[in-house]
């Protein structure tokens, strides 16, 4: 007997990046998904239930264990530090973290502050080079903080780098690269180990 | 912050109720019973322990241990595990009457917890530790035990995983060239993060026989079949074959079905030293517990004789657990009016004796009588106009 595999994906466009990786892969998946504001797709031909959430959840439900696996993008997985497996780099919304700042500009000697929405990687990282600093949590518009004086320097991700410009940022140090990656639940990966292992084979191949 | 409410309890701590009492009761119960039956003698030590002994001692990081101070300074922590204050007890007493020394325990360990909740900070494990037998055969019969003690609690869907720090040490040496590369690899395992481990063999510019050595045998390792698949990667060493051993054991005592192999496993707890295992179960996200053999531990306790253990998370199990089926106790309240209390008791105590759990109450106490009365499978009224009988 086979048993149900719950997958979580984040909502949008990686979505459907990842579902089209799954059809190359063989899994027997309607061509087209409706997806409107359904949060959950069950394809009983495979015996695969799809979660939809919000890109910062996937981690959060895998583990938990609520999802087997799941598609997470790898700056969410270092910002989160979560229990769960990291099987496979599936290579599809490629981009990196970087820090950025007003171009010519040097941090606060005193106390340098960073506005991100990645706390924990901002302070790791610098943290790592050897400088203290105070982190702004922001939920979005980053930018906007040297701008208007409110930190130093951001760290966010960068993909072509068109936000910073058009914001007259510059970017300053290259931090960690990121792509989607496929985790596992690490129960799941034991009691489901076979269709896991079977589906990272199938999609190692479609790599690239 | 906002300030605390009445009803709060602190972060991560949980009342029981009478229901999953019961439930904790029952598993403590079957488990004691049956670790009784095996030889395993239960012990009970202090809840609060130095934090320079058990404390630094214990595996569990310095974040996550409740800590407190004493009247003379010292610093006391919650303890976070009971394998440690075992093996202090076991090293400064207990080996000295009787060794190898076979322990059980159930009891509460706690850890601070972090902001999110399904973690709880105070938590039931049970477990055993068998000190003072360095044999594989001590290894097998804590796996077999931890095995058979699941199925005791009718659990059938469950995964027993063993890896083996000395194997895995053996394959990290021979195919990195620095011991820093050797931890980045280590650590990456720990936290199973094999696209990490990957992108870390290829930055490390091995020579190429190395790094796909160290690629395939992570790529084998997560579904190795037999022990001897992984042969080729190990030079010949003492640990290959303790594990060896160790399978042909768990074979014998025909429980290999439940067995998986992944040298892959390694744990952030340096004191695990040789075999080393988790067990899985369907129904809970989390691990349900795990073991090993320990001997680092017992020499941070002066102790050189060795020792191997296992626990399981009495939480979790409940979670595994939770499928099945509780018969519902048979309950019976007397409801009686204050001139009939003698006769009431009389009744109680009739159904006492036949081994009937009884409730009194008296009548005209009752708001919600009706409400009362669905908390019980029998009601019986004395006097008032009620049925004498039933």
């Amino acid at each position: 007997m086979m048993n149900e595999l719950t997958i979580a994906m984040p909502k949008g466009r990686i979505f459907e990046e990842a579902y089209q990786m799954l059809i190359e892969a063989g899994f027997n998946l309607p061509e087209e998904v409706e997806m409107s504001r359904k949060l959950m797709i069950e394809i009983p031909e495979e015996k695969i239930r799809f979660i939809l959430a919000k890109p910062m959840d996937v981690p959060v439900y895998v583990e938990h264990g609520v999802a087997d696996i799941g598609i997470a993008g790898k700056d969410v997985l270092l910002e989160q530090q979560r229990v769960v497996h990291e099987l496979l780099d599936l290579k599809i919304s490629a981009c990196y973290i970087a820090s950025a700042g007003l171009p010519k500009t040097t941090m606060n000697e005193i106390a340098p502050r960073i506005a991100t929405k990645y706390p924990n990687i901002a302070m790791k990282y610098y943290k790592g080079i050897g400088e203290q600093v105070e982190i702004i949590e922001l939920n979005g518009s980053i930018e906007l903080a040297p701008m208007i004086g409110l930190a130093d320097r951001i760290v966010d991700i960068v993909s072509t780098g068109r936000t910073l410009k058009e914001n007259g940022l510059v970017e300053y140090e290259h931090i960690t690269d990121v792509s989607s990656r496929l985790i596992a639940n690490p129960v799941s990966y034991r009691m489901k180990g076979n269709r896991i292992i079977d589906l990272v084979k199938r999609l190692k191949q479609c790599v690239n | 912050m906002s300030s605390i409410k009445m009803f709060e309890k602190p972060l991560g701590m949980r009342d029981t109720f009478p229901q999953i009492y019961e439930k904790v009761e029952a598993v403590r119960h079957t488990g004691r019973e049956f670790l009784r039956s095996r030889g395993y003698e239960f012990i009970k030590t202090p809840t609060v322990e130095y934090f320079d002994t058990v404390g630094k001692a214990s595996a569990i990081s310095d974040a996550h241990l409740f800590k407190l101070v004493d009247s003379q300074g010292n610093t006391l922590v919650l303890r976070p595990d009971m394998t440690t204050p075992i093996a202090r007890v076991a090293t400064s007493k207990l080996l000295k009457e009787k060794i190898p020394l076979r322990l059980a325990y159930f009891a509460s360990v706690f850890r601070a917890q972090e902001t999110e909740g399904g973690r709880p900070a105070e938590f039931e494990q049970m477990g055993i530790e068998l000190i003072g037998d360095n044999s594989v055969f001590a290894d097998a019969e804590v796996i077999v035990t931890a095995m058979e003690l699941l199925k005791q609690f009718g659990l059938e869907e469950f995964k027993v995983t063993i890896g083996h720090a000395g194997v895995l040490n053996c394959i990290l040496q021979d195919y990195t060239e620095s011991i820093e590369q050797e931890d980045t690899l280590r650590t990456l395992l720990v936290q199973r993060n094999y696209v990490g481990f990957e992108e870390a063999v290829e930055a490390f510019d091995l020579p190429k026989t190395k790094s796909d050595a160290l690629l395939q045998f992570i790529e084998e390792a997560m579904t190795l079949k037999e022990i001897k698949d992984i042969e080729k990667y190990v030079r010949k060493n003492d640990a290959l074959d303790y594990m060896q051993q160790l399978a042909k054991l768990l074979e014998v005592a025909n429980l290999a079905d439940y067995v998986a192999f992944d040298f892959t496993l390694s744990s952030h707890m340096s004191y695990y030293t040789g075999m080393l295992f988790e067990v899985f179960a369907s129904g809970s996200g989390f691990p349900l517990g795990n073991g090993g053999r320990y001997d680092g531990l017992l020499e941070v306790f002066d102790s050189k004789v060795g020792a191997t253990g296992f626990s399981i998370r009495v939480d979790r199990l409940l979670e595994t657990l939770a499928g099945q089926t509780v018969e519902k106790e048979e309950a019976i309240v007397v409801l009686f009016a204050e001139e009939d209390f003698e006769a009431a008791l009389e009744k109680v105590q009739a159904f006492r004796l036949a081994g009937k759990q009884t409730t009194l109450q008296l009548r005209s106490s009752l708001v919600d009588e009706e409400a009362f009365q669905a908390h019980f499978t029998k009601v019986v009224v004395v006097g008032l106009g009620g049925n004498d009988d039933e």
